[in-house]
């Protein structure tokens, strides 16, 4: 049962998400919010949309719940299956054309999700990816967003994106800017989590938000 | 006699044998012997690389020892080729269960289904047996640390310590003597205060390459065990208990090695 309202929700926003990514110096960032819900009821605080792939190799999915979970328990299999064969670890980039692989076997009955891509390739040099729900790659070398209130996260990162930033000031980079998108956007928010990855590691900071 | 019974896998000879898997199996005692020991914190697999020719290039990964999940790793005696097939199928089949159940598959689910995709060849098709003998190393919060065996008929059985491939038997005669009576720790004393038997049986890790080592240089009929004949394999939990699989590097078994010449020299004088 629904509450009142009179926008039909396409079936993306059903459960509401925010992710954002961005290149650094040496470093990338990846960040989501916690915000679980049944369209315009919360029904979960904590339901992050950022995995961890490998040390260097994070993935961040938007859209149904359940295609997101499905879509990290099915590439964390294909990428162990990978590395079984292969004895050698997955790049950003083939883990990229793996992702749309994947998507586009669904063509005519997709998964609802959106996926951002953030890791450091083999020199370690950033990587980041995105893709629409049925695997069209874009690359970039400066932020990818994805999820609800995607527009409102675009319009933060062209704002607030410098090149070349240190992993302290591109964690404050990212903070900023999905925050203040969550904040707009009726869908995500309740905080959010955002990991800076470098060679040396992966920092991992929760973030305090709005709690509505 | 046998000849009329033993070219189709799919018929039992009047003796009721099926001659095909016998043959199989007769494959594997030529192959290079691989050992595999159960031990209190882990288990540890030997094998003999056979070298067949200097021309050929430095293999870059292990023709013997392969990595089947996160918490299982096995050696193959046999026909290579037809190993590849399995291991694949055994990767498979552990990478799906633990997409359907978000769970590590138990050890003796995996080799049971291995042995199941064998027997098939052994009843239906008219396609010959694999060639193939396998030693399971694993690890499950169900039954702790295992080892298996399976060979081309798919049976499989679990053991404490086993020997396949070229001169087993030797191989297995040196176990029942040495398995379990091997203790470093010499103050160690066969007394009531050893209650639990089977406990303080099982050798360490370490003393248990040992004593693989040992068991290779039986088999091996003499040939001077190096690094680059022997690949050694251990498997333990680290501190956050995740499964560590370890294949030793030159230096490693070369220490091994020495470590077994100096007690295999001080045992003559006791």
């Amino acid at each position: 049962k629904q509450y009142y309202h009179n926008r039909k929700m396409s079936i993306l926003e059903y459960n509401g998400a925010a992710v954002i990514a961005m290149a650094g110096k040496d470093c990338v960032g990846i960040a989501s919010d916690n915000r679980l819900g049944i369209q315009y009821q919360t029904v979960a605080m904590d339901f992050k949309k950022v995995f961890k792939m490998n040390d260097t190799l994070f993935v961040g999915l938007a859209g149904l719940a359940t295609d997101v979970q499905t879509l990290d328990q099915l590439l964390r299999f294909r990428m162990n299956l990978y590395e079984l064969r292969e004895e050698r670890t997955m790049t950003p980039q083939v883990f990229t054309n793996l992702l749309s692989n994947i998507l586009y076997e669904k063509r005519f009955g997709p998964y609802f999700a959106e996926p951002v891509v953030a890791g450091l390739d083999e020199k370690g040099s950033p990587y980041l990816a995105t893709m629409d729900l049925i695997g069209a790659i874009e690359t970039t070398k400066d932020f990818v967003v994805s999820g609800t209130c995607d527009g409102n996260l675009y319009g933060m990162c062209e704002t607030l994106y410098k090149p070349d930033l240190g992993k302290e000031e591109l964690f404050e980079t990212l903070a900023q800017a999905l925050l203040a998108s969550v904040d707009r956007d009726a869908l995500s928010g309740w905080g959010g989590v955002v990991h800076i990855i470098t060679k040396e590691g992966v920092m991992s900071r929760e973030l305090k938000g709005r709690q509505d | 006699m046998a000849r009329r019974y033993d070219s189709s896998t799919t018929t039992f000879s009047p003796e009721g044998r099926l001659h095909q898997v016998e043959y199989a199996i007769e494959a594997i005692n030529n192959a290079g012997t691989s050992v595999g020991i159960l031990a209190k914190d882990g288990v540890v697999m030997a094998s003999e690389k056979k070298v067949t020719s200097g021309l050929l290039a430095p293999a870059r990964t292990s023709e013997k020892t392969y990595k089947l999940c996160p918490h299982a790793t096995c050696t193959v005696a046999g026909l290579t080729a037809d190993a590849n097939i399995l291991i694949d199928q055994a990767r498979l089949r552990a990478g799906r269960y633990a997409y359907q159940y978000q769970e590590p598959i138990p050890i003796e689910n995996l080799v049971e289904h291995v042995c199941n995709y064998k027997q098939a060849y052994t009843q239906y098709g008219g396609l010959r047996p694999f060639g193939v003998a396998f030693l399971f190393a694993g690890y499950d919060i169900h039954h702790g640390f295992q080892l298996y065996q399976s060979d081309p008929s798919g049976n499989y059985s679990g053991w404490k310590a086993t020997v396949i491939g070229a001169n087993n038997q030797a191989g297995k005669s040196l176990l029942k003597t040495e398995y379990g009576s091997s203790s470093s720790s010499g103050d160690e004393m066969k007394t009531d205060e050893n209650p639990a038997k089977d406990e303080t049986e099982m050798p360490t890790t370490v003393e248990a390459l040992r004593l693989a080592v040992k068991v290779l240089n039986k088999t091996m009929d003499g040939a001077a065990a190096s690094p680059d004949k022997l690949e050694l394999f251990a498997m333990t939990l680290d501190e956050d208990g995740n499964c560590v699989h370890k294949i030793l590097n030159a230096k490693e078994v070369e220490a091994v090695i020495a470590e077994v010449e100096s007690e295999t020299a001080t045992a003559g004088d006791s």
